[in-house]
């Protein structure tokens, strides 16, 4: 069936109720690979809900249909010098896909953001709105178009982050911010991985307003390196996006990165401000606009460990813990396993690529994740892996059964993605 | 007209004494009230226009307890609806005459300070305002910061996701809690989140906050405290017509410069706070709008300088700067004085709570004069004007007959104008009672079914708080079904209780 608007979607849904059929919600496919093999053999391809329904830079939002290609929405919205705060990062290096960034729905679906996180939040923290249609094959919206709202539950924080089990988007209202007039990183060298941690640490608790904090060692670096050098080789490179941070590999000594944005004349005050405060973990670089601005798309898209660089071939662990054992962490699971790790959140959001194992060494992992509070994602793995490993967390007994009557309060037949989040028997 | 309420249960209510009797085991001590003298403090939050005495009152002291009660209530069919402070604008924590009032101000004890991951873990009846005095020493605070932080406990915070003048910039209480301890209706424990940035799963945390105490009984938080910033500097800006004011909040954001707050008050607020408090407001201006940045002095230095001239551009005819930490208190000091200010010129006032798109601004005060005359009433106006959020005021006596519902109907015809120009019916005071039978006028059936139905996921039996939020009451089954044919209702014609 063509998908041409909110009401077809519906239709298709109840139709897939009707016949007890599963249903795959697609838009660009480009987070396909992420999560377990859906029980599916049928696609509701969303992505002709292209259209950008109203676009008020003063009142800094946007409403987009969600199948919206992300790139357009972005070039739409940087024309007016706006942003997406949350910096939703660029899935296509680390999976190898190759058609661009996918779509807005998508984006919601695995509410995936990058290193402003710590500062202005995730994209659960800028959807406002959205219409969706249900499990049960009702339309329904949630939230509104205004930030200040609190009328009824905020549905609109479960749909974010629930890769299309619970609904599926058709259009959505998101906040806008505007962009940064200027942004300075002040760059530490040579600091091992738990002293990075304290110095991102110490920057993240200054008043100075860091809004990126992240740490890549020198294996990670190299690594970035090998992969530009391949992908150069084979005509892959994507621009300026790919290098920068394998440029800081020359000097053969990790980097620890520390983003200022704002008013030129802040950022100057602030990272001098800054750069003094942290004295006693060395004397930082500071490299400023848009190689800066490279840097950050090169953590945020987790280019060391690119599809088509030196560990291409490995499996990519997304580990969230507790901002300051993030170091400490990551160092012990890179000495034990040999994979790396860099750093991002303030040492709160780790990027771990491991040696092949038979389990992608699941069990050790998530072992020593329960001692400190955090939780792994698998996010890179052949579809061999993905059917012996969980590849979202498994929570705790009586909060996985809430979140699976959740899941049922929108769709009790288990239409929508089936068996993408949870790993069964049969998937 | 009053609002109506679920029917009480009377085998419920015949076998009170015993149900005391029961809670007493669990709780032992001064923990459960239930002299008619004693519950007087609780028959209503700050919404006291409504009052309804608890069948008891039980305050519990540790999670545990929390737990045994709410599964004595699960396991005998017993309503309970869940109280912070009690400072809920709404009618949130209203008690039921056959529902146990469960207290959580025995939970004040702040667990642990973690500079190290810019955490606090706290219980839900320590104030908003502990938490920043908490850290204050190691230059920390939790930003939002409602009006009643003074007073309001995190856990009531949590209930109605509140807000305050600084959640332009920092955001309302969901984006600045991680994690916590859940108590289900059936006496589950839980923990949600923790001190990470994100929670595995489905962000439940989020849909704990703002869900108004209908989905479970919070026993710990744990929230993010920011560094304070270098400093803070306000503005004071007069406007002689309401527009030009709205145009400078428009042009200041559409400039890409976000304040730590930017407020508005129209004159008879003005002038109310100004009788109240002698903040040196400018008393001929229609329109008063406190502007404050913050972040680093010179970049606060320059933005003030920006936002001068775009305020003369708007046509401001005063500006003042505040140039020190006493002058900004003094600007600030009417504004949040303002509420009692206008209880001073009013026998009795009832506080909106809306929400508009920025721009739709001086359309919204244009349709409040209107209505001001239509119902004869005066109205002060007092709005976080950054996000739109307004607070009318509607000045009424109840000592007239009929004036109450006359203030009441301006109310919700202000509420549905909000609606009518894109925004909602509530930013920051929630649903509660007061809200609840214009939720048809925003959401459709569809849309309060899923609502509903999510509901009966975390609390099947509808124990927890029933009768706030939805206009009507669904039995889990019946939103449980699944329609495949039928069409939808063009606008919902509910029943109501």
């Amino acid at each position: 069936m063509q998908i041409r608007d909110a009401a077809d979607v519906e239709a298709a849904v109840r139709a897939a109720i009707a016949g007890e059929q599963p249903l795959e919600i697609r838009g660009h496919g480009s987070k396909q690979s992420i999560g377990h093999a859906m029980a599916t053999n049928a696609v509701l391809d969303v992505s002709a809900l292209n259209a950008v329904t109203c676009y008020e830079p003063n009142e800094l939002i946007i409403t987009v249909q969600a199948g919206a290609p992300l790139d357009d929405v972005l070039s739409l919205i940087d024309s007016k010098n706006q942003e997406f705060a949350f910096e939703p990062m660029d899935t296509a290096v680390l999976l190898g896909a190759r058609s661009g960034r996918g779509t807005v729905g998508g984006m919601i679906g695995a509410g995936l953001a990058g290193p402003r996180r710590i500062k202005a939040g995730g994209a659960r923290d800028h959807l406002l709105g959205a219409h969706a249609v249900s499990g049960f094959g009702d339309s329904f919206k949630a939230g509104g178009r205004v930030v200040k709202n609190v009328t009824g539950y905020d549905l609109c924080k479960l749909l974010a982050g629930s890769w299309g089990t619970l609904a599926v988007m058709t259009e959505v209202t998101l906040k806008v911010m505007p962009k940064a007039e200027t942004e300075r990183t002040l760059v530490l060298r040579g600091l091992d991985d738990v002293t990075a941690n304290r110095a991102m640490t110490a920057a993240l608790g200054s008043p100075y307003d860091v809004s990126g904090a992240a740490h890549a060692p020198h294996p990670a670096l190299r690594a970035a390196a090998q992969g530009l050098a391949q992908g150069l080789a084979q005509g892959l490179a994507q621009g300026s996006a790919r290098g920068a941070l394998a440029g800081l590999a020359s000097t053969g000594q990790a980097a620890t990165l520390l983003r200022l944005e704002g008013i030129a004349a802040s950022v100057s005050h602030r990272a001098t401000a800054l750069a003094a405060e942290l004295a006693s973990f060395g004397t930082a670089e500071l490299i400023g606009g848009a190689e800066s601005a490279a840097l950050w798309r090169d953590i945020r898209d987790v280019m060391p460990f690119a599809a088509d660089g030196a560990l291409g071939a490995w499996p990519v662990w997304r580990i969230v813990c507790p901002p300051a054992c993030g170091g400490a962490f990551g160092q012990a699971l890179a000495r034990d396993t040999g994979g790396e790790v860099i750093y991002d959140w303030g040492g709160g959001l780790l990027w771990a690529a491991l040696p092949p194992a038979t389990d992608a060494h699941a069990t050790m992992l998530r072992r020593r994740l329960a001692a400190i509070g955090g939780h792994a994602t698998l996010l890179r793995a052949d579809e061999g892996l993905r059917r012996t490993v969980d590849v979202f967390h498994p929570q705790a007994k009586g909060v996985a059964a809430l979140a699976e009557r959740v899941r049922q309060s929108f769709d009790p037949k288990s239409i929508l993605n089936r068996g993408r989040l949870v790993r069964t028997s049969i998937s | 007209m009053p609002i109506m309420m679920p029917a009480s249960d009377q085998l419920v209510l015949n076998r009170r004494d015993a149900i005391v009797a029961d809670l007493r085991a669990i709780v032992p001590g001064e923990g459960v009230i239930s002299s008619a003298a004693e519950m007087l403090p609780y028959e209503s939050d700050a919404l006291t226009a409504y009052r309804q005495p608890p069948m008891v009152v039980v305050l519990p002291e540790t999670t545990e307890q929390v737990s045994r009660v709410l599964k004595y209530c699960f396991d005998n069919g017993i309503k309970v609806v869940p109280r912070g402070s009690g400072t809920s604008l709404s009618g949130g924590a209203l008690p039921l005459e056959d529902a146990v009032l469960l207290g959580l101000s025995k939970f004040k004890r702040i667990r642990e300070i973690d500079f190290d991951n810019r955490v606090v873990v706290t219980e839900p009846g320590v104030t908003n305002l502990a938490i920043s005095q908490a850290v204050a020493h190691a230059g920390f605070y939790y930003a939002p910061d409602p009006s009643s932080q003074i007073a309001c406990s995190i856990g009531g915070n949590i209930a109605e996701n509140s807000g305050g003048v600084h959640c332009l910039k920092y955001g309302m209480t969901t984006n600045n809690v991680l994690g916590c301890e859940l108590v289900l209706m059936s006496g589950e424990i839980l923990r949600i989140g923790g001190k990470t940035a994100e929670s595995a799963g489905y962000d439940l945390m989020g849909i704990i906050t703002g869900s108004e105490g209908l989905l479970g009984v919070v026993t710990e938080v744990t929230v993010r405290i920011l560094r304070k910033p270098e400093t803070a500097r306000a503005l004071l800006v007069g406007f002689p017509q309401v527009e030009a004011a709205g145009e400078c909040v428009a042009r200041i954001i559409g400039a890409g410069i976000i304040p730590g707050g930017m407020e508005m008050m129209d004159k008879p607020a003005i002038h109310a706070a100004e009788a109240f408090v002698h903040a040196d407001y400018p008393l001929d201006v229609e329109a008063l709008l406190i502007i404050e940045l913050d972040g680093s002095s010179i970049e606060v230095d320059e933005l003030i300088k920006r936002v001068e001239a775009i305020a003369l551009g708007c046509g401001s005819t005063t500006c003042r700067i505040s140039g020190s930490e006493a002058e900004r208190d003094l600007f600030w000091a009417g504004r949040k004085a303002a509420f009692p200010a206008v209880g001073r010129i009013s026998p009795d006032y009832l506080c909106m709570d809306g929400t508009i798109p920025r721009g739709a601004l001086p359309r919204a005060l244009s349709r409040i004069r209107d209505l001001s005359e239509k119902y004869g009433l005066g109205v002060a106006n007092v709005f976080h004007a950054g996000d739109g959020n307004l607070h009318p005021l509607i000045l009424y006596d109840a000592n007239k007959p009929g004036e109450m519902d006359k203030a009441e109907a301006f109310g919700a015809e202000i509420l549905c104008c909000c609606v009518e120009l894109g925004g909602v019916l509530t930013g920051e005071h929630g649903v509660g009672i007061e809200k609840r039978d214009l939720m048809p006028y925003m959401f459709s059936e569809a849309d309060l079914n899923q609502q509903q139905r999510l509901k009966c996921a975390f609390d099947a039996r509808g124990l927890l708080n029933p009768g706030k939020v939805f206009p009507t009451l669904h039995r889990c089954a019946e939103l449980g079904r699944v329609h495949v044919h039928g069409g939808k209702l063009a606008f919902p014609d509910l029943p109501r209780f």
